[in-house]
């Protein structure tokens, strides 16, 4: 095993911090084991507590928060930058969930809703900070992400698979938390999907997110995620979170407790369970749903 | 009881309430309509991962037809004063809802009057 040793270097400035973590990048692409630097010893850790909800709604890229094929239109949308072949694959999912007919995973809970659509959830946040880890707690789900800041690196390739939320590495750029994720499962697998409108990215997925509290006291989280196979350019995302009421309590997200809304794998329906126990509703007619 | 189902035409309405959109696809929902029910809570169920306000409507045929109507998380309504003793059982009750395409019983919920005017959810007189 090689290691790319540049966690023990003497760090004088945030600027050099970056040029650190862009060493590790060019390191991990070389197949090296990397590490980047923990916080500078005795530094005080910035006050991420209380809870925090997200600002707008649960997709990515507002343009497709509509459908009724707006979404598709060329044009329309800025992001994400896929190449044609994701983009063709992306329109597909639109018209499925146009027709409510996409197979969203995140419907059938206990499967979680993985790196980036954590930072895209409905409810509530917890952002955990800690000497060593940093945790991300979305009360929806519930999901965690854990963010080593320890000054470990990503594990060499052949010791990782892909997961969920993949494996996470951070640094502190001053308040900043720096986060380089890799090895997330591909969407296109039926394990994910990157949010409710069928957004895909590959395995070759990798992001580097930068976590915040912005001038305006909303924790910002920008995500800037490279994609080979799937996006032509990088694609930055960035999402608010609102810092709730004092006393604000989380509360426990039993998401099988009573799903009214399960979906059919195989079809791709979120049906509609009656008091009873039953199907209420009807397949929507005419599409790939009432054909298989 | 007369009128017990009439629909309504509000643009300010016609949204899927906060947070029932979280957790699945909402294309059941008839989002540009809104319908005004007039019944009796029969249960209001405080679950995860959405909680469902089950109302009696009587319809024009005189037969009582459950409804079922779908809102956000008890969490996230918890949070906003909502308890699981909003809605008593047996109480009389008028809700709005966006209702579901295929004329299914149910919808999403977005608000309710009670007999003595307090009215709880998105309503607009």
């Amino acid at each position: 095993m090689r290691r790319t040793e540049v966690s023990h270097l003497s760090i004088a400035s945030a600027s050099s911090r970056a040029g650190r973590l862009a060493a590790c990048l060019i390191a991990l692409a070389a197949g090296l084991l990397c590490s980047v630097e923990s916080r500078a010893q005795g530094a005080a850790l910035p006050d991420w507590s209380g809870v925090w909800s997200m600002v707008g709604g649960t997709v990515f890229d507002r343009e497709t928060q509509t459908g009724e094929g707006r979404s598709t239109t060329p044009g329309v949308r800025e992001h994400p930058p896929y190449t044609p072949e994701y983009e063709a694959k992306y329109a597909a999912n639109l018209v499925l969930r146009d027709q409510g007919i996409l197979p969203d995973p995140n419907s059938l809970c206990g499967i979680p809703t993985g790196f980036p659509r954590i930072f895209n959830l409905p409810d509530v946040y917890e952002f955990a900070v800690t000497p060593k880890q940093v945790w991300i707690i979305a009360e929806n789900g519930p999901n965690v992400m854990r963010i080593y800041t320890d000054g470990r690196g990503h594990p060499p390739e052949e010791d990782r698979w892909p997961t969920h939320t993949g494996d996470s590495v951070g640094y502190w750029e001053g308040d900043t938390l720096v986060i380089d994720t890799v090895s997330l499962h591909s969407s296109e697998q039926g394990r994910t999907f990157v949010d409710r409108t069928g957004l895909i990215l590959s395995e070759a997925a990798h992001a580097i997110t930068r976590m915040r509290v912005a001038a305006n006291g909303n924790m910002e989280v920008q995500m800037t995620i490279d994609d080979a196979k799937a996006l032509k350019a990088p694609w930055v995302v960035t999402k608010q979170f609102a810092r709730q009421a004092e006393g604000t309590r989380v509360y426990d997200y039993a998401c099988n407790e009573n799903n009214r809304n399960p979906i059919d794998p195989s079809t791709g329906w979120t049906f509609t369970i009656g008091p009873d126990g039953k199907i209420i509703d009807q397949k929507p007619a005419g599409d790939a749903a009432s054909e298989q | 009881m007369a009128s017990a189902m009439r629909k309504l035409m509000f643009a300010g309405l016609a949204v899927l309430s906060a947070s029932a959109s979280g957790h699945h696809s909402d294309a059941m929902f008839e989002h540009g309509s809104v319908l005004e029910l007039t019944g009796k809570v029969k249960e209001f169920q405080f679950t995860n991962p959405h909680t469902w306000l089950q109302v009696d409507v009587i319809g024009e045929d005189g037969k009582v037809v459950e409804w079922s109507l779908e809102w956000g998380s008890p969490n996230q309504l918890g949070r906003q004063g909502i308890r699981p003793s909003t809605f008593p059982p047996g109480t009389a009750v008028t809700v709005r809802t966006n209702p579901m395409k295929d004329g299914t019983a149910a919808g999403a919920f977005l608000g309710a009057r009670f007999a003595d005017g307090k009215t709880v959810g998105n309503w607009q007189e």
